[in-house]
């Protein structure tokens, strides 16, 4: 059973604002407990079904590079030395950034603080991505916005289909020449295959009376129930208990 | 249902019709094969009958075309939509959404259909292609024959009186097409729905087929049953060359009846050995290799051996792991055991320079490979990759295809012309072995005899190992000396190709199931009988 994907967009959303509002780590872990949670129960079978453990990846690299920037470069804070790295002067017209020097424990712990709640953020748009793909958001759209919303559908198609194109033409070009291969390349057969497809997508959809009708049906359309309200009631308290905690 | 009367067509910026003076009629409930020559104009004839051209694609339009009462020229191919269901030659690309049920509801949401008329109708349309138990599937996980079928449902939903496709089977292994043509098969016979397709491969579609309608490229054409066509056409598949062979005076289309019309032979012809060809060293050597790509196995223990100068088919439904030994063999691949070698080298120690050296590789989609903007210049690009004097690519190419022109743009080509360009390119830096993947794809007979004549001279003159993917047991007959089989991963068959074809009726050739229990499989097989009895 699963619910409504303005749900789980809604509590996505809330529970980002708590912790971007709340600023503490302890309710960013909390949220990412929750959405785990969330994602774990409901996740579907489609190709976004993991992205929420991609977007976690994304988050712990976000982490790692914020923290080694935070190191290295930044202004001076004051507080207890862990340890001093060499400093590299630069030319005066750069005031204000310092590269190198003492760094402290303040210093540090702002770096991961402030990692750890980007990558809660793009930790909970992955994981309203896992329980809900975006063209079944796009499905529950209003009709005025449908037409708008099937165009960005047939965009959005495109780009596997994209990647697994230009995979294939380096990987045929690769194994003529055994060089990598320039992007003009791959390029021109690229543009040859892609006109193709997108004339052979637009001739598909004229012929099955695409456009003709101002007004269109919708086939099994996704109807509200109580336990959708419920789920956005209990999202929006406990983004609401986050940042009071 | 459908009447054309005096229909001439001519594209923009273009000198030649495309179609000249075609009057025909097909009436309800009837099975019709368009055949041609590759660039003859089926692909333009097909896409008259719902309008998408010349409402689509541009172009002038002469005469008239009606359609169930509908005149092309004053109703868009959208009103068309509950007329006309066409299926397009590449159905990937012809998918709006992504999961299967939504595809067959997009057409109906985009006419406005209540939802309960939707549901009943694309329950129907599951069941009639039996794709009920895959309704919720996203269809990037379809196989290419269910693949096919989809598009065929999303057709049949719209309930048209005329169901229009383009080479429905060429990308499909033969039980997958066989699969598709019943379905149209009980279309035709349960609901009078009529059948408008195009195929290269008549040995495929000639039993199903009501009428054929023959286009030639110089604007003449003709319409009659399957006899009378090939009675007298050029492109004719081998039970026909068969008949011909043999001069016999009746033209059967069937397997059943060619049978019957050579009991006689059957029965009295001596046996006769296929001409075997001495075998050289082997070039390269793959042992019990296995290839996975995350928890799905792809290869399972297989072991091939090429050997100089012998022509090695690899067959196989689609998904059995065919592409992935090929990845493996020209080491676009890491096997996560066993081991290739090439001349007792390891291949993944080689580098890359080396092996494109040493493997010549013919991708699926040969146009992949060419980039520039002249025949010529592509010549002369590949005689600089291959450190070759000026010239040896065009001479090469010259030898293969002596019509071509060196100025045409490699877009321009037909088919048959662009896989012989990139023939003579890969070619040129004399590879020891060669792998071609699906290289038929498309082509109809003539193209078919010259790239088989071609890949056969290379193997015996210049004793190159070759390798052929495909799913044409035509072509692996005639010139395959190997055949090996691969399914879901493992290998189930190696051996002479008389042996792995006979040994599986779905993989049989025409000639094959024609004369079982003898042991032929092609036209040649069977002369060469009858010589022996003279």
């Amino acid at each position: 059973m699963s619910l409504h994907p303005l749900t789980f967009w809604s509590i996505f959303t809330a529970l980002a604002f708590g912790v971007v509002l709340s600023d503490s780590a302890i309710s960013a872990l909390l949220a990412m407990g929750g959405a785990a949670w969330i994602v774990y129960r409901f996740r579907g079978d489609g190709p976004w079904r993991n992205s929420f453990q991609w977007s976690l990846v994304a988050g712990l690299y976000l982490i790692v590079i914020r923290a080694v920037a935070g190191i290295v470069i930044g202004v001076p804070r004051i507080g207890e030395t862990l340890f001093t790295l060499p400093r590299i002067h630069l030319p005066s017209w750069i005031p204000g950034i310092r590269i190198g020097g003492p760094v402290t424990w303040e210093r540090l712990s702002f770096s991961l603080h402030e990692g750890l709640i980007i990558a809660t953020v793009i930790a909970l748009f992955g994981a309203a991505n896992s329980v809900t793909s975006p063209r079944k958001l796009l499905r529950v759209m209003p009709s005025r916005i449908y037409q708008l919303a099937v165009t960005l559908t047939i965009a959005t198609s495109v780009f596997p289909q994209l990647i697994a194109s230009i995979t294939r033409i380096r990987q045929a070009q690769y194994l003529r020449s055994g060089r990598r291969p320039r992007i003009s390349q791959v390029a021109i057969p690229l543009l040859e295959e892609s006109l193709g497809r997108a004339v052979a997508l637009a001739e598909s959809m004229e012929s099955k009376g695409f456009g003709l009708s101002k007004v269109q049906s919708r086939y099994r359309p996704i109807n509200y129930s109580n336990r959708d309200l419920l789920f956005i009631l209990s999202g929006f308290i406990a983004a609401g208990a986050l940042v009071t905690l | 249902m459908i009447k054309f009367s005096r229909v001439s067509l001519i594209y923009p910026h273009s000198t030649t019709t495309v179609i000249e003076d075609l009057t025909f009629e097909i009436s309800e409930g009837e099975m019709v094969l368009v055949m041609g020559h590759t660039g003859s104009g089926k692909s333009s004839l097909l896409r008259l009958v719902n309008g998408l051209v010349p409402h689509h694609t541009g172009g002038i339009l002469a005469g008239e075309i009606i359609v169930d009462g509908h005149s092309t020229r004053t109703s868009k191919p959208g009103e068309l939509a509950g007329i006309v269901g066409i299926v397009g030659q590449n159905p990937i690309a012809t998918f709006v959404t992504d999961t299967v049920e939504e595809e067959l509801a997009f057409g109906l949401e985009a006419l406005n259909f209540p939802n309960d008329v939707m549901r009943k109708r694309i329950e129907e349309a599951l069941d009639q292609v039996s794709l009920a138990p895959l309704r919720n599937r996203e269809i990037a996980t379809l196989s290419g024959g269910e693949q096919q079928r989809l598009a065929i449902a999303a057709a049949l939903v719209m309930h048209p009186k005329v169901l229009v496709l383009d080479e429905p089977t060429s990308a499909l292994d033969p039980v997958a097409s066989e699969e598709i043509l019943a379905i149209l098969h009980r279309l035709v016979h349960d609901l009078s729905v009529t059948v408008i397709l195009a195929e290269h491969r008549l040995e495929r579609v000639i039993g199903y087929v009501d009428r054929i309608l023959l286009i030639e490229g110089d604007g003449s054409s003709a319409i009659g049953t399957p006899s009378e066509i090939l009675k007298k056409s050029e492109l004719v598949p081998p039970i026909i060359r068969l008949t011909r062979a043999l001069h016999l005076d009746e033209v059967g289309t069937s397997t059943r009846d060619v049978r019957r019309i050579t009991e006689t032979l059957r029965n009295e012809l001596p046996e006769s050995v296929r001409p075997s060809h001495p075998v050289g060293r082997i070039l390269i050597s793959a042992k019990d290799i296995c290839v996975s790509y995350g928890a799905q196995q792809a290869l399972r223990d297989v072991s091939i051996d090429l050997r100089a100068g012998e022509v090695t088919a690899l067959m196989g439904r689609n998904g059995a792991g065919k592409s992935s030994l090929i990845k493996a063999l020209v080491g676009l691949v890491e096997p996560h055991s066993g081991d290739i070698s090439i001349d007792g080298i390891n291949l993944l120690q080689m580098k890359q320079a080396e092996r494109s050296q040493r493997i010549g590789y013919i991708p699926q989609e040969p146009g992949d490979l060419l980039y520039l903007t002249s025949v010529k210049e592509e010549c002369a690009q590949a005689d600089k990759d291959n450190r070759l004097p000026n010239g040896t690519s065009v001479e090469l190419l010259h030898s293969m295809l002596p019509s071509i022109s060196l100025e045409s743009h490699p877009r321009d080509l037909s088919e048959g012309e662009r896989l012989t360009l990139v023939l003579a390119l890969v070619l040129s830096g004399s590879p020891e072995i060669l792998i071609l993947d699906e290289p038929t794809r498309g082509l109809d007979y003539s193209a078919k005899n010259r790239l088989m004549a071609l890949l056969h001279a290379r193997a015996r003159q210049l004793d190159t190992a070759i390798l052929i993917a495909t799913h044409d047991v035509e072509i692996v007959a005639e010139i395959a000396d190997r055949t090996i089989f691969l399914a879901d991963g493992e290998k189930v068959a190696d051996g002479t190709t008389l042996d792995v074809l006979l040994a599986s009726p779905a993989f049989a050739p025409q000639v094959a199931k024609v004369m079982s229990p003898r042991r032929w499989l092609t036209v040649s097989d069977v002369l060469r009988s009858q010589e022996l009895a003279e």
